[in-house]
């Protein structure tokens, strides 16, 4: 049973037709890579995912509940989908250790005790005990991704999207955060992750999709897809990112 | 000349009842007028556009005209429209509320949009609703950004009542004035309510001050 399936999906930006019927199907455990040129819709395609993006045809489910299934499916989409943003979004007004807590008090209806404990647990597993106390603007930005993947994990999702979790630091900074998200890889969490990091597809990812103009043109294992890359245009592609 | 301070010992205790009551119109205007504001402020930001429309037509409408014409408006015209009768100094105090509520209404649009999309998505993406991202993260963020023009409109607010000795409201300047034409001591007496106001507002703005070296922007 696949934990994420893309029937037919449409969608448009205004007049600007994005998708033309994409159909996905992504199993629990497999780290999803999405890669191609800015443009092509890897993004969209990832926060249509957990609904931050409306579709107008077609279906997608998460865990069997649906993205057009009204406010409680959403709801339980987005319980079961954790969340990364390229630009880490935490909450400024909050520590680090608070930052994490929220998700679970808030919508997990945990209490302050627990809320800490797995919030500790879940910086110390991130590599950041010792910053808790600390605020967003007191972190770097691979700290403050490595945050933002902790508070995402807080909410005990089954599944992790990442939209460009590198693309926003430094070359020695996101070392850090790949190895977090490969440990992940490893623990046998299912991952969708939009990036440029074509070193960490080969290495963490069990499948690669190359998107362009909407549609998803290679879809295979990483290693295959990257070694001998099947079109011209993927192999032009990697050669401009690498 | 010579500065007669005896003059302004005599009209002391007067002027003080006049600010008293300046504090009070101000006050209360300012409670409600920022309550309202802060209402019109979410629809204008978030609202559905027929709401949004209503809050745009009346937020223009407010700012459209002075606000020594909606204060005789409200006192002169509104009794006749409405059959109803109203007090001097509750008509001031409604001029000040609906006054102050257009304008602290921009402001909570502005700081509300100001906030970055991507806090309100992380906040969605957790599965929470949109309310309570705005009650949880984004409205406190957006709130750290309205104290300085927050602090400007009570300033603003609070001076304005001074124009309610139009309709004779007995607040600081009707007092002064009521004062010198018994005495003829404009000097001493302009001098003492310039005075008064400025401790007043000084309060005001140390006021704010404090609240934003507690809640910084950020």
């Amino acid at each position: 049973m696949s934990i994420v399936k893309f029937s037919n999906v449409e969608k448009s930006f205004g007049p600007h037709k994005i998708f033309n019927g994409i159909n996905l199907e992504i199993m629990p455990r497999e780290v999803v890579v999405v890669i191609g040129p800015s443009g092509s819709g890897k993004s969209t395609l990832l926060r249509c995912i957990n609904a931050l993006e409306s579709i107008e045809g077609g279906d997608i489910r998460v865990d069997g509940f649906s993205v057009k299934g009204g406010r409680n499916d959403i709801r339980n989409i987005r319980l079961e989908a954790g969340m990364v943003f390229q630009q880490f979004n935490l909450f400024p007004q909050m520590t680090a250790l608070e930052n994490v807590m929220f998700g679970p008090m808030r919508v997990r209806k945990a209490t302050r005790r627990e809320a800490r404990e797995l919030a500790l647990a879940l910086l110390e597993k991130v590599g950041l005990s010792e910053r808790a106390n600390h605020y967003p603007a007191e972190l770097s930005g691979g700290q403050q991704q490595r945050v933002a993947i902790a508070r995402a994990l807080a909410i005990r999702p089954k599944l992790m999207l990442f939209d460009e979790p590198t693309s926003a630091l430094d070359p020695e900074l996101r070392q850090e955060v790949l190895k977090v998200m490969q440990t992940l890889a490893e623990e046998g969490m299912t991952m969708v992750i939009v990036t440029h990091e074509i070193e960490f597809a080969r290495k963490a990812g069990t499948r690669l999709l190359f998107m362009e103009g909407g549609k998803i043109v290679h879809d295979g294992k990483p290693n295959e897809l990257l070694l001998s890359p099947p079109s011209e245009r993927l192999r032009d592609f990697l050669q401009h990112v690498v | 000349m010579s500065f007669d301070w005896s003059a302004v010992i005599a009209a002391f205790p007067q002027l003080l009842q006049g600010a008293e009551l300046t504090v009070f119109i101000a006050g209360i205007g300012l409670i409600a007028g920022i309550s309202v504001g802060v209402l019109l402020g979410m629809v204008r930001a978030f609202g559905p556009a027929p709401v949004n429309a209503a809050a745009l037509v009346y937020v223009a409408f407010i700012r459209g005209t002075p606000l020594i014409v909606q204060i005789m408006f409200i006192y002169f015209a509104l009794p006749i429209l409405m059959h109803i009768r109203i007090q001097a100094v509750p008509a001031g105090i409604i001029a000040i509320a609906v006054n102050s509520s257009a304008y602290v209404a921009e402001i909570v649009r502005g700081s509300l949009l100001s906030i970055s999309k991507g806090l309100t998505e992380a906040g969605l993406a957790m599965g929470l609703p949109f309310w309570k991202v705005l009650v949880f993260i984004t409205g406190p963020l957006a709130f750290r950004r309205l104290i300085p023009p927050l602090g400007n409109q009570c300033i603003t607010s609070l001076k304005d009542t001074s124009l309610l000795l139009v309709i004779g409201v007995s607040e600081l300047t009707f007092t002064g004035q009521e004062i010198i034409a018994d005495n003829f001591r404009a000097v001493e007496i302009w001098s003492a309510v310039a005075v008064i106001y400025f401790v007043m507002l000084s309060a005001v703005g140390l006021f704010w001050q404090y609240v934003e070296r507690r809640m910084p922007i950020l």
